[in-house]
């Protein structure tokens, strides 16, 4: 089986180099958000096993749809994406239950080392 | 091909434009109103991916600007400092030179640092007081310093490229006719000649139609602005998703089909997606989707507009059909769900209570029909009640050749486009029925009228005899074509073969008659004409007996 995931990013750019980068890989990407309404609409409707999230998003901050998120599925793995600078989000969002967090720009060898020691991890490892 | 480079590159610069346009108006808000923090939020969020999306794309300098405006607004939205003072000139240059190092990547040149700029936004960082200086004479010793450089890539005027395809479709005749000559002499010599010289002949034409492809990214790439405008004009919110960026069409069709597909998607902002309270109400998203895609199939590309907004009410336009009396309103009942969607592309029919200015009537839908028409492709749209629309687009790749299919008809070769050809069957007279005059015949479980082409070619201002079955002896050659989502079985005397054909416009005075789109030379020197089939069409639903 493969495994799914679904991508939230405000930037369809972003959105399409990390689509690219996981489809290539043979990951089953199920979905793409760009705000936070559409990333909890998504992540009810796929039940994917793990999300990218961007940490700024236009109608709602990472964060409150980390959290949100979360709290519905509890066991789906979230890697959040930053540029650098916003290291404080990032940090309250691995203590909120992010599994990782990879730093734009990224390159491919990284987003898959990443998310897929993200899966590996087990169930339990997130708060 | 397009690489994925180049289709990044696209991307990263349309939404960097766009990012731009958005900034500087947020900075004008900013201006009046320096706390707003819609307008902070938004700048910052901008900033922040203009910067990582820079990046990641290798423009380090534009990711450096970006960088400590990202950080200096991210100090006034936390309420560290105000939005004021001699900050704001520097923020405001600092937009500005984002633009122009933005519309220096689209133009393909080298990015240069800006130093001052990047000290003073380091100075505002620190709390200190910028340098402000005369833009202008930085300007100019830029200028003074240039290099000269010539672009790798040449841009050729369009009419150009346009004569050497007419040029080229004048050769394939050509080579054709020379290669049935040198089959009847039989001479090796040459026939090893002609072989080769009709090798470099399609070398040469596939060259130029290459050359006049482009991405369909091009036009694509425009509308994440045009759907911001109307979206705003008409207080929807929308998100737009693009794919298919990188598939090639011929530029001149592509050309062609921009007022149209600026038409359906404005229209389908307007009339298809609803408003946030209307989303919400119907259990929707508050955010409409509109997805604009391109994909390739076998020759033709096809592109899709979907929106996931109200759908068509077929109710609501076969009341309308029966009020503006295209149709009886018995006639309206029995029409098929899409039978009904093609009454939307009746001349002036337009089912939109409202009329905006923007999206206009639903005038114009016979419009975009016509101009699709004319390249010899075809407009279908699918709909479902609630929960949305899709326009689809087939449209050939060139305009240079076409697939078609020939067939003989009273010892005379004729040719139809294989855009409009459904399939191809013989079927024995028993397997037609007649109803009501008219002659149907069962393909795949499905009715379709059938006419005999030679009738339907003559007389053709008179309705169509009742047809009658005892004049058709033994097995019938028919063509199934498909026009507006309408099929018509023509029976034909001989099925010939499938060739790529060049057409040429017909001269006058056969031009009058618009059931020839065109003629060809076939490589015996005969000369073949190209029906039309949406004009065979209407003239069958005109003369159906």
């Amino acid at each position: 089986m493969k495994n799914r995931i679904l991508i939230v990013d405000d930037s369809f750019y972003m959105r399409t180099m990390l689509k690219n980068m996981l489809t290539d890989a043979g990951y089953d990407v199920v979905g793409e958000a760009a705000n936070g309404q559409q990333a909890r609409d998504l992540a009810t409707e796929t039940k994917p096993d793990l999300i990218t999230l961007d940490v700024i998003l236009p109608d709602n901050t990472g964060l409150e749809v980390l959290k949100d998120i979360r709290q519905e599925l509890p066991d789906v793995k979230i890697v959040m994406c930053s540029a650098v600078g916003q290291e404080v989000i990032v940090n309250e969002a691995l203590e909120s239950g992010a599994s990782a967090y990879i730093v734009k720009p990224f390159s491919e060898d990284k987003v898959l080392e990443i998310v897929g020691g993200a899966l590996q991890e087990s169930g339990d490892a997130s708060a | 091909m397009k690489s994925r480079e180049q289709e990044y590159r696209e991307l990263f610069m349309a939404e960097a434009l766009e990012a731009y346009d958005a900034m500087s108006q947020h900075m004008s808000v900013l201006e009046k109103r320096p706390g707003d923090e819609a307008a902070l939020n938004e700048v910052f969020r901008l900033l922040h991916n203009l910067k990582a999306n820079a990046r990641a794309m290798g423009y380090n300098e534009i990711g450096e600007v970006a960088h400590r405006m990202e950080t200096i607004f991210g100090q006034i939205r936390s309420k560290e400092r105000p939005f004021a003072g001699s900050m704001v000139p520097v923020l405001f240059s600092g937009i500005d030179v984002l633009g122009g190092m933005i519309r220096t990547v689209g133009a393909n040149q080298a990015l240069t640092e800006n130093l001052p700029l990047i000290e003073n936004l380091d100075r505002v960082i620190a709390g200190e007081e910028p340098v402000l200086e005369e833009d202008s004479e930085v300007g100019s010793e830029e200028d003074a310093t240039r290099k000269l450089e010539l672009s790798d890539l040449v841009y050729i005027p369009i009419k150009k490229l346009d004569h050497l395809l007419n040029l080229v479709g004048e050769l394939i005749i050509d080579r054709d006719r020379v290669l049935t000559l040198a089959q009847e002499v039989g001479d090796p010599t040459l026939l090893s000649v002609t072989a080769h010289l009709s090798r470099l002949a399609d070398d040469l034409q596939y060259s130029v139609m290459d050359a006049r492809l482009v991405g369909v990214g091009t036009l694509f790439n425009k509308f994440p602005r045009v759907v911001r405008d109307v979206a705003s004009a008409e207080q929807k919110q929308v998100e737009l998703t693009i794919s298919g960026q990188d598939i090639q069409i011929d530029r001149n069709i592509l050309q062609i089909i921009t007022d149209s597909l600026l038409h359906l998607v404005r229209n389908a902002i307007g009339h298809g997606l609803e408003t946030s309270e209307e989303r919400t109400k119907a259990g929707k998203p508050a955010i409409g989707q509109l997805t604009l895609s391109a994909q390739t199939d076998r020759d033709n590309v096809l592109i899709r507009i979907t929106d996931d907004g109200r759908g068509i009410d077929v109710e609501r336009v076969r009341r309308k059909a029966v009020e503006r009396g295209v149709l009886s309103r018995d006639a309206a009942s029995r029409l098929s769900e899409a039978e009904v969607y093609t009454l939307l592309f009746e001349a002036g029919f337009s089912t939109a209570e409202q009329v905006t200015e923007i999206s206009g009537r639903g005038v114009g839908l016979d419009v975009v029909k016509l101009a699709i028409d004319s390249l010899g492709g075809q407009l279908g749209v699918e709909s479902k009640l609630g929960a949305g629309t899709t326009f689809t687009l087939v449209l050939p790749t060139s305009i240079a050749v076409k697939g078609a299919l020939l067939f003989e008809l009273e010892g005379h070769p004729y040719a139809l486009p294989l855009m409009h050809t459904d399939s191809v069957v013989s079927l024995q007279s028993d397997r037609l029925h007649v109803v009501g005059g008219t002659l149907l015949a069962k393909v795949l479980s499905e009715n379709i009228p059938v006419v005999r082409l030679a009738d339907l070619l003559s007389d053709h201002d008179d309705a169509l005899l009742p047809a009658d079955r005892s004049k058709l002896v033994g097995a019938q050659d028919i063509i199934i074509t498909s026009y507006n989502g309408r099929k018509l079985g023509l029976i034909v005397d001989r099925f010939l073969r499938q060739q790529d054909i060049v057409i040429k416009p017909v001269s006058q005075p056969l031009d009058m008659i618009d059931l020839f789109g065109g003629v060809t030379l076939l490589g015996s020197g005969q000369v073949c004409l190209v029906l039309d089939v949406p004009a065979l069409t209407r003239l069958f639903l005109a003369r159906r007996p």
